[in-house]
């Protein structure tokens, strides 16, 4: 004699009913969400390297606010030394042109004047803020940097030599300013000692003159090679910007792989799990229905 | 030498035995959807034999007994599972509760405010004298705090809600166990008396596998029909006719412990959902709980450690941004900020020189740039911020993940012995109509031959009548 097999079939028919139930459910959940790792349980470790990805993606856009500010800054810092030079270059002309031996003491100080307007145009140029901070302070932003003793009528520099360094990206930083008196009171050419100078020699006829403008010469080619730490800067932050949009970009597909649905497999799961309920319902239906014996004895 | 009222007697013998084999049967049959139910057989024997002479007759048939077929190993095996299942689907579904807390998938966890927080630094050091930047400081500061407050709070309440259930597990238990001890007698009197015990054994494994429900058990067969059920650590539950109630005291952290007979067996209890609760209000939340003190309490010492190697706006040292925790426990609880002005952040790595209260290197970031690079060291029990944090995750995520995977071949395990049980105890309708109809048949033999055995007498009878006549 054969075992005895249990006589209730419907709690195995109805199991089966409820795990193609639960897997219908579970398919379409994915396919509504889009997403495969719903909570911790679904995947653990998807879920854990979930909280590096998404710390990453915050990173990476405050690094690219970083820059954008920086941008702003470096941009500001940079046509403003183009200004700079334009005036310097233009205080250069009136220079050699007071050289000239033939001009009269008057037509000299006429063209003191003009330097002296240049002058306080390179001095309000170098004491410029972003934002309210003062751009060439060094890490004094809050004090005017440059000012003119009103006894002596010399500048002085009030900022200081101290540089800030700004994170761009994991592990790469950057220099974000070049202190004031290291562009225009540089030892090795001041653009406002020379102008200062040029005023002078224009205004005493003195026979300074070709040296201040020599003096100025010097002093715009330091500018010059301080000023390229800008560009570079700026160069530099473009660079970073974009290895950051690639890299959110990769974060993303991280992501997507972490807790992304495959939607293809949840569809089919999904047309799986359906088939095999009304497989489960259409059998207990059967079941339900099913003559005994006690039928036929009637 | 046989009579003929002899026949009629073994011929009425077979239609009693046959009326209560059909009986049988149509209880059966009536019971086919009852629940704990035990099928039910007729055992028929031959009555004792006369013997006469060299001659041996039989009397007929007899219904010796009635018994319940049931397999009491199956019983004690679906116990067992039950219980493992009792405290599985409790630990899943407060762990699910307690998952929720940390399901970074929605947003719904820690790690957001943890950047967003150490992002601040990052935002100060890129403009340090920026009120605003200063002020995010604070508002991400306070936002980070509220989020931990928070988690550590909820914790607490989901502990309180599994120490509830604690307490509905044990009354639910007291009262399954004196109604086992009652059903206990009645199987030891059905016993004694000879009758079948099996209905009073079909509704003590109902109780008892209810009882596996709440509490893991193990049965000993007592020798007189009785069983004697007892925790896993031994403690008494029910003897015979008398059932131990289990007490609850209130412990040192406002939770309630189990005591049996005067002893607390709080951590030996196993199975049921009165474990499972316990699992998740001893082990599983207070892990939680203590690793969200630690990340609170290595956050704020580091910060404010890191702050104080600063400069402020007024160029003075730095002071404490979170408030100062003196102990672990409890440390996510007590989080705060303790800053209220953004000036006295330390961005700055040197004081400067301070005019009128406003120090010349307000500027200066290299102490931001320290604070930012703390969320890179191994402040929190020797990893990263974010590192820990993500531990926490996988942990809730793979003890809730290997619960449910138990739970289901547990499941499966309890369907395949509740098959194997049905196939010993379960009522076929087609069996039962069989027997039926064989029944029927014999009674109606039996009928038959009380008529032919009538007709014998009358027989007799009659031949009497002639000869007197």
């Amino acid at each position: 004699m054969s075992i005895r097999l249990n006589p209730n079939l419907l709690p195995d028919l109805l199991a089966g009913i409820e795990q193609s139930q639960q897997n219908e459910t579970t398919a379409s959940q994915e396919l509504a969400s889009g997403r495969s790792v719903n909570e911790p349980s679904d995947d653990p470790a998807a879920a854990a390297a979930i909280v590096f990805n998404h710390n990453q993606a915050s990173q990476d856009a405050q690094f690219l606010q970083n820059i954008s500010n920086l941008q702003g800054r470096f941009q500001v810092a940079d046509s403003t030394l183009s200004n700079v030079v334009t005036s310097v270059t233009q205080a250069i002309t009136i220079g050699t042109e007071g050289a000239n031996g033939t001009l009269s003491p008057s037509e000299r100080q006429a063209l003191a004047a003009q330097v002296q307007g240049i002058l306080t145009q390179v001095m309000g140029l170098a004491n410029t803020t972003y934002q309210g901070a003062y751009l060439f302070g060094g890490t004094s932003v809050t004090t005017q940097p440059f000012a003119v003793d009103a006894t002596t009528g010399a500048i002085t520099y009030n900022g200081n030599d101290q540089t800030t360094t700004v994170q761009l990206t994991d592990g790469n930083s950057i220099t974000a300013n070049v202190p004031g008196d290291q562009l225009f009171q540089n030892p090795g050419g001041s653009i406002l000692g020379a102008l200062q100078d040029l005023y002078t020699a224009l205004n005493t006829s003195s026979d300074n003159m070709g040296n201040a403008v020599t003096e100025l010469g010097s002093a715009l080619s330091q500018l010059d090679t301080q000023r390229v730490t800008y560009g570079n800067a700026l160069n530099q932050i473009n660079l970073s910007e974009s290895f950051l949009n690639q890299d959110q970009l990769n974060v993303a597909q991280q992501e997507n792989d972490l807790e992304g649905a495959d939607v293809t497999q949840a569809a089919t799961a999904f047309s799986q799990a359906q088939l095999a309920n009304q497989a489960a319902i259409s059998a207990t239906s059967q079941v339900l229905n099913q003559k005994n014996l006690l039928d036929y004895l009637a | 030498m046989g009579t003929l009222t002899a026949s009629l007697n073994t011929a009425l013998s077979s239609m009693l035995a046959q009326q209560g084999a059909i009986d049988t049967a149509t209880n059966n049959i009536a019971n086919v959807d009852t629940p704990g139910y035990s099928r039910q057989v007729a055992n028929l024997e031959e009555s004792p034999t006369i013997q006469e002479g060299d001659l041996t007759y039989g009397t007929g048939v007899q219904l010796a007994s009635v018994t319940s077929l049931r397999d009491a190993v199956l019983d004690v095996r679906t116990n067992q599972e039950t219980a493992q299942q009792g405290q599985l689907n409790a630990f899943i579904g407060a762990g699910q509760q307690v998952q929720a807390l940390f399901n970074e998938t929605s947003g719904t966890g820690l790690q957001s405010s943890l950047t967003a927080f150490f992002n601040s630094f990052s935002d100060l050091a890129s403009d340090p004298s920026d009120p605003t930047t200063r002020q995010n400081v604070l508002t991400a500061a306070q936002n980070l705090t509220g989020a931990i407050n928070q988690t550590s709070s909820n914790l607490s309440t989901l502990q309180t809600n599994a120490d509830l259930s604690v307490q509905q597990s044990v009354s639910q238990i007291n009262s399954l166990t004196s109604q086992i001890a009652q059903v206990n007698q009645e199987v030891v009197e059905a016993t004694q008396n000879g009758q079948n015990p099996g209905p009073a054994e079909d509704q003590r494994q109902q109780l008892i596998n209810q009882l596996s429900n709440y509490i893991g058990v193990s049965e000993t067969d007592a020798g007189d029909g009785s069983l004697t059920l007892s925790t896993a650590n031994g403690s008494a539950l029910v003897v015979g006719n008398q059932s131990f109630a289990l007490s609850t005291q209130t412990n040192a952290n406002g939770f309630q412990d189990i005591y049996s007979n005067g002893q607390n067996i709080t951590s030996q209890i196993s199975g049921g959902s009165l474990a499972g609760n316990i699992q998740i209000r001893d082990q599983e939340i207070p892990a939680f709980q203590n690793s969200l003190d630690t990340l609170a309490y290595d956050l704020t010492t580091a910060v404010n450690k890191q702050n104080q190697a600063g400069y402020d706006l007024h160029g003075d040292p730095g002071g404490d941004i979170f408030t100062p925790l003196t102990q672990v426990q409890g440390a996510a609880a007590n989080m705060g900020v303790v800053m209220t002005d953004p000036d006295l952040i330390a961005a700055s790595g040197t004081a400067g020189t301070v005019t009128d209260g406003v120090s010349s290197s307000s500027g200066d970031n290299t102490n931001a740039n320290a604070l930012y690079a703390l969320q890179n060291s191994n402040m929190v029990d020797g990893q990263t911020p974010i590192s820990y944090y993500s531990g926490m995750v996988f942990k809730i995520g793979n003890d809730v993940s290997t619960a449910q995977t138990n739970e289901q071949a547990g499941s499966q395990a309890l369907q395949q012995l509740q098959n194997l049980q049905g196939g010993v105890s379960g009522v076929d309708i087609n069996q039962e109509a069989a027997n039926l109809v064989q029944f029927q048949n014999a009674y109606q033999a039996a009928a038959q031959v009380v008529t032919v055995i009538n007709s014998l007498l009358e027989t007799t009878i009659n031949m009497m009548d002639t000869a007197t006549v």
